[in-house]
Parts: C-alpha cells; structure tokens; sequence
C-alpha cells in the first residue's frame, strides 16, 4: 500500500527537483542584483495562471512546446536522440506562411488543412537523411540533426531576405498571411487559437498510442533493448527510421501552428529555440503523454510571465532565461546516483 | 587584396581553432561539449569587463580564461558527477548563459545587447620584422595578436602531449575504456573534469579574441554560433589536432569570405551553412568507409 503511493510520490518529485533547483539559482541571481526573489516569483505566478487571460496567454505560449516536446519525445522513446526539431521548426513555419499568403484566396476548410499537412511533409522529410544516416551507416544523429537546425536556420533566413522578401519590408519576413488561413481564436480578447486544441489532442493521441497500440509498444522496446527487439522480430532499423519521420512530422507542424495560429507570416529567426526547450520538456516529462502537456504548460507560464514581468518591475526579462536554462540542466541530473555508483563493486 | 583576405581569415579562424582544440581534448577525454558557446560568451564580455576596469590586457585574458575554465567545471560536474546528458546540459548552458550575461549586462549596466565601456585595451598585433616582407606568408604569420599565434602553438604542442605524454594517454584511455583506468587506480571523472576545464578556459580565450581581439567591445550576438562551428571543426577534425586545424581554418576562411561575397550576389546566410554541410557530408562519409571495411572484413 505505502509503496502504491510513494511511487508516484517520488515520480513527482524527481520531476519538480530542477524546477526547485533552478528557482534556487535565479533566487540567487535575483538577490545578487537587488530584487527580492520571493516578490519576483509571486509576481511571475500571479502573471502566469492569475485569471482567464493571463492563463489564456499561458496555454498559448505552451501551444509550440506541447508538439515541440512531443516531437523530442517520440524520438526519445524509441532511442533516437533526435535533436533536430528546432529546424522542422523553421522550414514548417516557413511553408506553411508561403502556402498561407500564395493560396489566401482558398476556404479555409482545404488550406488550413493543406498547409498543416505540407508543413508536416516538409519537416519529416527533413529528417529521412540523419535517420537513413544512423539507420545504414550508424552516423550519430546527434551531431546530424544539430547540424541540420542551423542549416535550415540559414536557409529560412536566406529566403526571406531575398527571394521571398516581402515587397517594401525591410524586416527579414514574409507577407502575412490571408485571413482564411489563420487558426480561429477561442478566447477572442486573447491569442489562444485552435492550435492549441490541436496539440494537446495530438499530445493525448499519443498517450493512447503509446501505451494501447502494438506499434507503441515496440517503439518503445526498441528504445529500451534494440538487441532483444531485433532477437523476437521486431524490424529495427524501420521503427528507428519512422519514429524519426513521425519526429520531423510533428516539428514541421509545431512550426506551422505558430505561424498560422499566432504570428501569421514567418520572421527569420522566429524561435526562441522551442526546439530545444521541448528536448527539456520531453526529459522532464518521461516522454509521456501527462508529462509533456505538463512539462509544456510550466515553460509556456514562464515564456508568458517573463513578457509581462518586465512591464512591471525592474527585473529584466532574461531572468526567464536563466530559468529555462537552469531547468533543463536539472532535468537530466540524476541526484544521488555518483554515491550509489560509488557504493556498487566497480 | 589576397593579403588582406589571408589576414582577416587568420583572424576569423583563431578562435574557430582554440576553441575547437579545447573541444577536441574534452571529446578524447569522453565529453562531447555543446556548451562551448556560453564559454565563448562569457570570456568575451570577461575580457572586456577587466580590459576596461584595468587597462591590462594580461588580466583581462586571465579573467576569460577564468570565466571559461568556470563555466566548464561546472557543467563536468553536472555530467560527470549527477550522471546527466551531456548533450542537454550543454544547451542548457547556452540558454543560461546567453540569458544570465543579458541580465547582467541590464542590471549591472544598463546596457542592453552592447556593452562598449570607455577605456578597452585592445591585443596588441605585432609586424614580425623580415616575415612581413615575404609575399603571402607574411600576410598570414605577421601582423597577428598574441592568441593567434598561442592557437597555432597549440596545435602541434596537444598532438605531442596526447600521444606522447603519461597525461595525453591517461586522458585516451579515460574517453576510449573508462573502465580500465579505474582499474588501474586512476580516476576517470576527474581526468575527464580536467579536460573540461581545459577546453572552457580554451573556449574563454576564443571569446576573449573576439571581444578585446577583434572589435573592442562586447555584443550579446558576438559569438555567433562560432562554439557550434568549432564543435564542427573538431568532429571534422576526428581526434587529431592537425585535421582539427584543418577544419578550423576552412571554417575560418568561410567566416572571411561570407562578409566579401555579401556584396556580389552570394548570400551570406548559404556560405555560413558550408561548415554545417561539410560536416555532415564528412560524417555520412566515414560511415560509408566504416560500412565497407564491415563488409570486406566478413567477406
């Protein structure tokens, strides 16, 4: 019975350790440069969850890291450390404002869904070289798929400032988009969008899937014993191959939403690396379904106070930053682990 | 003209180099590093910080190399000590980094993105007498600072001291078989500490180059990805300190080139992407190398 509830107890706990952690630094830094913590932090959680709209301007910012975080986890999963997502990121965003602003005369019932969907394409064909890389050649695909962010970084930008420049912009961006291919509102005052739905339904479609399907199951197996799987039959070089496509897919569409749904043309350099955070967050979570939408919603809380916290107090607004970081230096941190490994018969 | 190019891509390849040195050494002592640009960063505005307040150039390379031999022990720690993904814990010091330096530039200073203190002492760059008349060669060795020529220094001085030294071979070992070290009585974690120490204060010293080096004043952009082009050099570069070098200044050169084709037609954005494909290209190659020799070894 104790052990039935101490597990999820300590579950719950390893994954609040880095939040606690990183509070502890930014606190630190916080009270180095003059500012009390404690009024910070209680003004951060106030700005963040503190009403309809403050929680509404939350879920929008964790709109890009729910698939952002789900894209990282997918792979994760299945023993690919897929770090790429930040560049189906870009090139999503990008197709996705091109097929936006080109196609603006179209209904929104067959544009919304085209761009979604070629966005998706483009971001999951990005990833078949790094995956047939590793899958065929055993190539890291941590330093592919790294390499791949800056180079679709350079290319988007490259784009927009030349070929695709918007006519008498000076701003490296492109033409907004129709107003047929914007995601609708759901809170009209607010910014949050049907993208929003969107992911977390994407997010729960692959909870199910993880834990009901057969598919689910040796992706994960994979991820846990590639020898074993490849022993009872299981195809693994496919399985690594289509979870780093199903990757790529939901990186191009996490760009998508936010160009459809938020920014509505792309900008070069329009990520503040949601790649990367979503790495964090699919560490945080345990690649789980819960944990990503959880994961995704605290990032999202301290995106959204960081913009408003800085209107009013001194506090600058990279204290944010700070956290974000130090977060995700906690996450991966298994505390305890150098006295046990001391312990054990080396 | 050639001269000058030759000139400005020395420029542009030291710190490309001593970073990617430092990174070389933590990879064989079993580390890849990511966080090499948040050293980067922090030695850079270090130096500029203490060039300012002291007028030494001397203490101003000290502090650099301080901050970055800092930031690299404490992110070994957090791999070698807490067990942690070296990979995530990297990027996770850039973003800490990056947002840690802008708070402090705004809280300390005021100051927002550039930080241009009156009273930055620059390196000094010296004209070597006799070198500096010889046609091309003088263009790339003369009329270098002091951490050019400490870059080119190092590249034959880590190839003696990894393969022929007691130190060099211990740091292999601990990358190649941590295993065996521990049974011999050594102790891995630290060795592998070191060498993370070693390439922050590498990394510090690159930023250094670029803020006192190069422009004399501190920019939030500075680095510009130089730590991830340096971790390109030295993946390139494939454990020897030569090819390292190699990559180093091919990188290097394109750093150069991409600000003079800017004005004819070649954008700048494709030329940066040559040190990211050139990687990948190096890397799918090799696993093609090791595919064959796999197979001729079964044949």
């Amino acid at each position: 019975m104790v052990a039935a509830f101490a597990a999820p107890f300590w579950r719950v706990a390893a994954a609040a350790a880095p939040f606690a952690l990183a509070a502890c630094i930014g606190a630190a830094v916080l009270a180095a440069t003059g500012h009390d913590p404690l009024a910070v932090y209680r003004l951060m959680v106030e700005e963040a969850f503190g009403g309809q709209r403050r929680v509404a301007a939350t879920l929008t910012a964790a709109t890009p890291l729910l698939l952002t975080g789900l894209a990282a986890a997918i792979a994760f999963r299945a023993g690919i450390f897929n770090v790429g997502a930040e560049g189906c990121f870009y090139l999503g965003g990008l197709v996705a404002a091109v097929l936006g602003y080109v196609m603006a005369g179209w209904p929104s019932m067959l544009l919304i869904p085209i761009a979604l969907g070629a966005a998706a394409i483009v971001g999951g064909v990005w990833l078949i070289g790094p995956a047939l890389a590793r899958t065929r050649l055993g190539v890291d695909e941590v330093v592919t798929t790294l390499m791949l962010n800056f180079i679709a970084v350079d290319i988007t930008s490259w784009l927009v400032n030349g070929p695709l420049l918007a006519r008498g912009s000076a701003n490296s961006a492109t033409l907004p988009i129709g107003a047929g291919a914007e995601l609708p509102r759901l809170l009209p005052p607010t910014t949050l969008h049907l993208g929003f739905v969107i992911s977390l339904a994407l997010v729960a479609l692959f909870g199910l899937w993880e834990r009901l399907t057969a598919a689910g199951l040796r992706s994960q197996m994979v991820g846990l014993n590639p020898r074993f799987s490849r022993a009872v039959g299981i195809d693994v070089p496919a399985t690594l191959l289509s979870m780093m496509i199903a990757s790529g897919l939901i990186g191009g569409l996490a760009g998508a939403i936010h160009v459809l749904g938020l920014v509505h043309r792309f900008v070069a350099g329009f990520s503040p690396g949601y790649g990367f955070t979503g790495i964090a967050i699919a560490v945080l979570g345990r690649n789980s379904a819960i944990g990503i939408a959880v994961g995704a919603v605290l990032f999202g809380a301290l995106s959204s106070a960081g913009a408003t916290i800085q209107l009013f107090s001194d506090v600058p607004i990279e204290i944010v930053e700070i956290l974000q970081g130090a977060v995700m230096i906690f996450a991966v941190a298994k505390f305890g682990a150098g006295r046990r490994r001391g312990a054990a018969p080396a | 003209m050639i001269d000058l190019f030759l000139h400005a891509a020395m420029l542009m390849t030291t710190p490309i180099l001593l970073t990617a040195i430092g990174g070389m050494v933590n990879r064989i002592g079993g580390l890849v590093n990511i966080g090499l640009e948040s050293m980067m960063l922090a030695g850079a505005l270090a130096a500029v910080e203490v060039s300012a307040a002291t007028g030494s150039v001397a203490a101003a390379l000290a502090a650099a190399l301080a901050a970055g031999a800092i930031l690299g022990l404490a992110m070994s720690l957090v791999v070698t000590r807490l067990c942690a993904n070296e990979i995530i814990v990297g990027l996770g010091f850039n973003v800490a980094v990056a947002g840690g330096v802008r708070f402090l530039l705004k809280s300390a200073y005021g100051v927002s993105g550039t930080f241009n203190p009156p009273g930055v002492v620059m390196l000094a760059r010296y004209d070597l007498p006799v070198v500096k008349e010889i046609p091309v060669f003088g263009a790339v060795v003369s009329g270098q600072d002091c951490l050019t020529w400490f870059a080119w220094f190092m590249v034959p001085i880590t190839a003696f001291v990894l393969h022929r030294t007691r130190i060099g071979l211990r740091l292999r070992a601990t990358g190649a078989a941590e295993a065996t070290v521990r049974a011999v009585g050594l102790k891995p974690l630290n060795i592998r500490d070191a060498s993370s120490v070693f390439a922050g204060a590498m990394a510090g010293l690159a930023g250094a180059h670029l803020s006192i080096g190069v422009v004399g004043l501190f920019n939030e952009g500075i680095t510009g990805g130089r730590g991830f082009i340096a971790l390109a050099a030295f993946y390139f570069g494939r454990s020897s300190p030569a090819r390292t070098a190699l990559g180093a200044v091919l990188f290097g050169f394109f750093d150069a080139a991409q600000i003079r084709l800017q004005g004819r037609g070649m954008p700048a954005e494709l030329v940066q992407t040559l040190p990211y494909i050139i990687v990948i290209v190096v890397l799918v190659g090799l696993g093609f190398a090791d595919l064959r020799r796999a197979r001729e070894g079964v044949v």
